[in-house]
């Protein structure tokens, strides 16, 4: 749905977005998680063509973001990081300005006006004028105005920043359920590693404008295991010895104790190694599994990557 | 297209229930009915003087062609200094522009609905003018005089959308609001006040008249190395104020409307010059040049700041 191509966007010696190759597939929840100031927001603008690319190219639903923005600008809504209303307008003539710019037909804007402020749960809002609307009912306004156009994608930059909980989770669930219902497709980014794993089936992680790793969480834990595995222990009758010898082992790099858990990090996979330690000693294996690590870790281990 | 007409339609109805546009809207009414009813009574001391002394025959400086010298610019700059910045700094021109709507829409729109607030200003102002004093006379504008009121109608409107373009080339080149309405304001006081200040400074200046010494001479004045001396000052001055877009709106204004009694510069303030008739073509013949550098001022004004906001980036931070 999303395709970009070697999309690069320099400002002078700044490279904000630095030969992106980026795919977003139809009808998936696509997460590009990186730190402020790692292209984020020039990617999005570029994409809306807010901004043109230095080189580079890039479609949206196999529209050509410079050629045919106009296109993209039909089928592809975006809200933008920081985006703003017309505070001394009604949050219904804010949405009917948008109409407007959208040519829905005079008759239909009514309705779509209250169906919209009803999905977004903004209904009782309608003829409030926005500078009384808190943080989180200004996003929600925003994305009853995304979903004016009837979109085919969605791109929503930093969404639930300075949100509360509530507010966070009343917008991904919105997120969840038009891309459910509707089969919209959303690129969404965030500096939250919370956000995209909870929210994302498939997550692009950027820095300093590339593109360092895209694939599903899943996917991209067993690529880190690949580098460092940790194995979670629980034994019956381990004594000191027991640790000792395991810390023995060739590629252990360290075990820790937490309560009755033994974690051992390895350099690669020794789990056979490790087994058979606990067998000579005598102790009894309660539990031996490989450790899931959380995307926090990956994230930070891709930033590390990316320092090098 | 469409696009255009929408976003023309907010910004007309934006700047009609804007207070900014509604005090300087009734300040112009108010004045320039007053500067009517003036031009009333100077027309019924001068029976031959004409109905089109109303806008030209106020004796307090007022006249409304004054009126537009002095707040032509002011009433332009601030219905285009923040048009494009401050939805630029709130975020909305990023949310308007990911619309399926061509880019430019938004500037023309823009440019429209300013030009559309300031139309109904000059021209219900004018027809306001003609309403007070024609039931005052008990007679109205001939043919003649109705198509010049015309004219200088469409004149006025084209040199207050010079002011508006100019006003939007300032909004696009700043980021800050703050930064274009200083822009505006030194630029509205150098035109309307300082250029004349300047002029006569330079003039004075340039050509030095030698005061006779000794006791009074009153009869040098009269001389004709005197008035030659004069006349060369006049020529200097005038020159230099033609730089204003105000100075030539001045003269194209006083000549379409036939007087000369139209003022500039706080140092002619209701001193007006001798009253001298120009012919509705000579006029036009005499002022082309005038009225043409207005036409040019506005286009190129509104040409760069096409330019400038079609290649514009869009982040909210600004
Ligand atoms: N107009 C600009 N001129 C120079 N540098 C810029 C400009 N806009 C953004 N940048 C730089 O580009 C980088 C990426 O910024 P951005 O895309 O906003 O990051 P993010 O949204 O991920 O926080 C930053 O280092 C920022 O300083
Ligand atoms: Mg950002």
């Amino acid at each position: 749905m999303i395709e970009t191509r070697e999309l690069s966007k320099y400002y002078g010696e700044i490279k904000a977005v630095d030969r992106l190759n980026l795919t977003v597939y139809e009808g998936e929840i696509f997460g590009l998680l990186g730190p402020n100031g790692s292209g984020k927001t020039t990617t999005f603008i570029t994409l809306m063509g807010l901004t043109v690319p230095t080189s580079g190219t890039a479609t949206i639903g196999g529209y050509d973001i410079v050629k045919d923005s106009r296109k993209v600008r039909k089928i592809a809504s975006m809200l933008p990081e920081g985006a703003g209303y017309y505070e001394d307008l009604t949050a219904e003539q804010n949405l009917n300005y948008i109409c407007q710019l959208n040519d829905i037909p005079k008759p239909e804007r009514e309705r779509t006006i209250k169906d919209l402020l009803e999905a977004v749960g903004l209904a009782d809002n309608a003829k409030m004028k926005v500078e009384k609307f808190s943080r989180g009912m200004r996003q929600r306004l925003g994305i009853a105005e995304v979903l004016i156009k009837k979109p085919r994608v969605a791109l929503f930059d930093e969404p639930t920043i300075g949100l509360d909980p509530q507010g966070t989770k009343e917008i991904r669930d919105m997120m969840f359920r038009l891309n459910k219902e509707q089969g919209l497709t959303v690129l969404l980014s965030s500096h939250l590693l919370y956000e995209v794993q909870q929210t994302c089936q498939r997550v692009g992680i950027i820095r300093k404008g590339r593109l360092i790793a895209a694939d599903t969480i899943g996917n991209l834990s067993k690529k880190l295991s690949k580098w460092k595995v940790t194995l979670e222990l629980e034994l019956a009758g381990a004594g000191p010895d027991l640790i000792r010898e395991i810390k023995g082992i060739n590629d252990v790099m360290s075990v820790d104790q937490e309560g009755s858990k033994i974690f051992v990090h390895m350099e690669s996979d020794r789990t056979r190694e490790v087994s058979e330690a606990v067998i000579k000693h005598g102790a009894t294996i309660l539990l031996m599994r490989p450790k899931e690590h959380s995307l926090d870790e990956i994230f930070m281990e891709y930033m590390k990557e990316g320092d090098q | 297209m469409a696009g255009a007409l929408t976003v023309c339609r907010k910004e007309l109805a934006d700047h009609l229930g804007s207070r900014r546009y509604v005090v300087l809207f009734a300040l112009i009414l108010l004045l320039s009915t007053l500067s009517a009813y003036q031009g009333t009574e100077y027309i019924k001391n001068n029976p031959n003087a004409g109905f089109m002394a109303i806008f030209s025959g106020a004796r307090f400086g007022f006249s409304f062609t004054y009126l537009m010298v002095f707040f032509g610019p002011i009433i332009g700059l601030a219905l285009g200094f923040d048009a494009v910045n401050k939805e630029r700094t709130s975020g909305t021109l990023s949310v308007l522009l990911c619309q399926p709507i061509f880019r430019d829409s938004v500037i023309n729109g823009k440019f429209m609905g300013g030009t559309a607030a300031l139309s109904l200003l000059a021209a219900s102002t004018i027809g306001i003018m003609c309403g007070v004093a024609m039931p005052i006379l008990g007679f109205g504008p001939g043919f003649e005089d109705a198509l010049r009121i015309v004219l200088f109608a469409l004149l006025t409107i084209v040199y207050l959308t010079f002011w508006l373009a100019l006003g939007l080339l300032f909004s696009t080149v700043t980021k800050k609001t703050s930064t274009s309405i200083l822009l505006s304001i030194s630029t509205w006081l150098f035109c309307s006040i300082v250029i004349s200040i300047i002029a006569a400074l330079v003039a004075n200046y340039a050509v030095p008249i030698q005061m006779p010494s000794g006791p009074f001479n009153p009869g040098a004045q009269g001389t004709q190395e005197y008035r030659e001396l004069m006349q060369r000052r006049t020529t200097i001055q005038m020159n230099i104020q033609r730089i204003s877009p105000a100075y030539l709106y001045n003269e194209a204004g006083s000549s379409i409307l036939g007087t000369m009694g139209g003022s500039f510069g706080f140092g002619e303030l209701g001193r007006g010059t001798p009253f001298q008739r120009l012919e509705l073509t000579q006029a036009l013949a005499t002022r082309w040049p005038q009225i043409l550098a207005i036409v040019v001022g506005m286009v190129v004004c509104f040409a760069a700041t096409y330019m400038l906001f079609l290649r514009m980036e869009i982040r909210p931070e600004g």
